[in-house]
């Protein structure tokens, strides 16, 4: 008797279980869903004139035989980096970690590179960058 | 009684009465706030109008982040006053855990709020808790969008725990404790004459726009701990892991010793048990207050 009551309460259990994760499964993915946006950032001639420009979470750095851009966010936490133009470095304000200028890693808690921005030159002479957001 | 007993246990019976005062008038100055607020578009202008245009919003606003930041700091020293007294042990088990949640609740009320000034620090703070929240493990990325995204509705859900969902829930959880200690006139009437009186002769901190290049930038007092722990620690072990093993801890403190007696170790095991996780607990919180003090004297 004892052994069918337990058997019983535990399949009651099993079928709520079952019943709330049928609610919960959509529930969950209604509330994480997230349409993947692209964020463009356009430099304009007049904006390509200096050496490291940022613009809207973008530093476009031009080199002498290279133009690229890296996102400006830490990839430690996501702060946003600060370009010190004395040591020619990236420097995040949260915690400490610091970036070559063209985005290696060289110390702090961030562990990878920074991330490069792909590029697209257009007609007129803008430079487009690209950005994934989310 | 003796003379320090009495004055502690004055203490003890005024502090949770203040604090409720400051949570109505947090309340209400929200509420207020809240007719201007919005948190789409810029939401840095709107802040800054709100401080400099709108008529006395500089008045509610410093009234709400004041009775807010008294509200939890009252809470906090009315938790330690009885956690320090060992007074969990006079507490169910279930009773203790509402309470602790709730005010980790209001500790993540106070960090929205924090979020949503939306000045350089506080979408800062956004983007650090949504990253660490990612470094959960499977789904990390799809929990950390139950609490913010990245983009244009960066401030919403933040804005939607700080205003809905964690007032009904701490207001919920808090509900026996709010009838035990709900202040009388004679408290409403000094918190509100104190509150509104540092709202009228303090005025807000500059904010600083989330474009500006600063050197270094802090955190809410609450989390510089858990900032200088970031610096030297995997961001799962410091922002996670460790917040997570301390508040878990202070939720079982109660259950420790009964765990013990139903495995039927004697009883100098269990007090040993027991007492070995309070001062755990107790050598935690004082590391914890010391990174915090040397973040604050020093930077982080
Ligand atoms: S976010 Fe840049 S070092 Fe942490």
């Amino acid at each position: 008797m004892e052994r069918r009551g337990f058997i019983k309460k535990g399949l009651q259990w099993a079928a709520s279980l079952l019943g709330a994760s049928f609610l919960a499964y959509p529930a969950f993915s209604f509330m994480t869903f997230r349409k993947a946006t692209k964020k463009r950032i356009v430099f304009h001639p007049e904006d390509q004139a200096g050496a490291v420009t940022f613009k809207e979470g973008v530093y476009l750095i031009r080199e002498p035989n290279e133009i690229f851009a890296l996102s400006a966010q830490c990839t430690h936490l996501g702060c946003t980096l600060n370009y010190d133009a004395v040591s020619g470095r990236f420097a995040c304000p949260c915690h400490g970690s610091v970036f070559t200028l063209s985005g290696k890693r060289i110390s702090g808690p961030a562990r990878k590179d920074l991330y490069r921005v792909p590029l697209t030159k257009t007609a007129s002479g803008d430079i487009e960058a690209v950005l994934e957001v989310g | 009684m003796s003379f320090p007993g009495r004055i502690i246990s004055r203490i003890s019976l005024y502090l949770p009465r203040l604090g409720l005062s400051a949570l109505i008038l947090c309340l209400v100055s929200g509420l207020v706030l809240a007719f201007y607020y919005r948190p789409m578009g810029n939401v840095f202008q709107n802040v800054e109008e709100i401080t400099t245009l709108v008529p006395y919003g500089w008045f509610f606003r410093q009234l709400h982040y004041s009775a807010g930041q008294v509200f939890v700091i009252l809470m906090l020293l009315h938790t330690l006053d009885h956690f320090f007294r060992r007074r969990y042990r006079i507490y169910a088990l279930g009773e203790w855990i509402s309470l602790i949640v709730s005010l980790a609740l209001c500790f993540y009320t106070l960090f929205t709020g924090f979020i949503l000034k939306a000045d350089q620090e506080g979408v800062f703070a956004g983007r650090i808790f949504m990253n660490i929240i990612e470094t959960l493990p499977v789904a990390g990325g799809a929990i950390a969008r139950l609490f913010i995204v990245p983009g244009n509705s960066f401030f919403f859900l933040p804005y939607l725990y700080h205003s809905f969902f964690l007032p009904l829930l701490i207001i919920y959880l808090m509900r026996g404790h709010i009838r035990e200690w709900f202040p009388n006139e004679r408290f409403l009437l000094s918190g509100g004459i104190g509150l509104s009186l540092y709202a009228l002769f303090v005025s807000p901190r500059i904010d600083i726009p989330p474009d500006a290049s600063v050197a270094v930038v802090e955190g809410p007092w609450f989390f510089l701990g858990i900032q200088s722990l970031l610096k030297v620690l995997p961001s799962f072990l410091a922002g996670l892991v460790i917040p997570g093993l301390f508040i878990g801890c202070i939720l079982v403190l109660p259950a420790a010793g009964p765990a013990l007696r139903a495995l039927s170790f004697n009883e100098r095991i269990i007090r040993i048990g027991e007492t070995g996780l309070y001062c755990l607990l107790i050598i935690s919180i004082c590391l914890y207050a010391f990174l915090t003090l040397r973040a604050a004297i020093w930077g982080p």
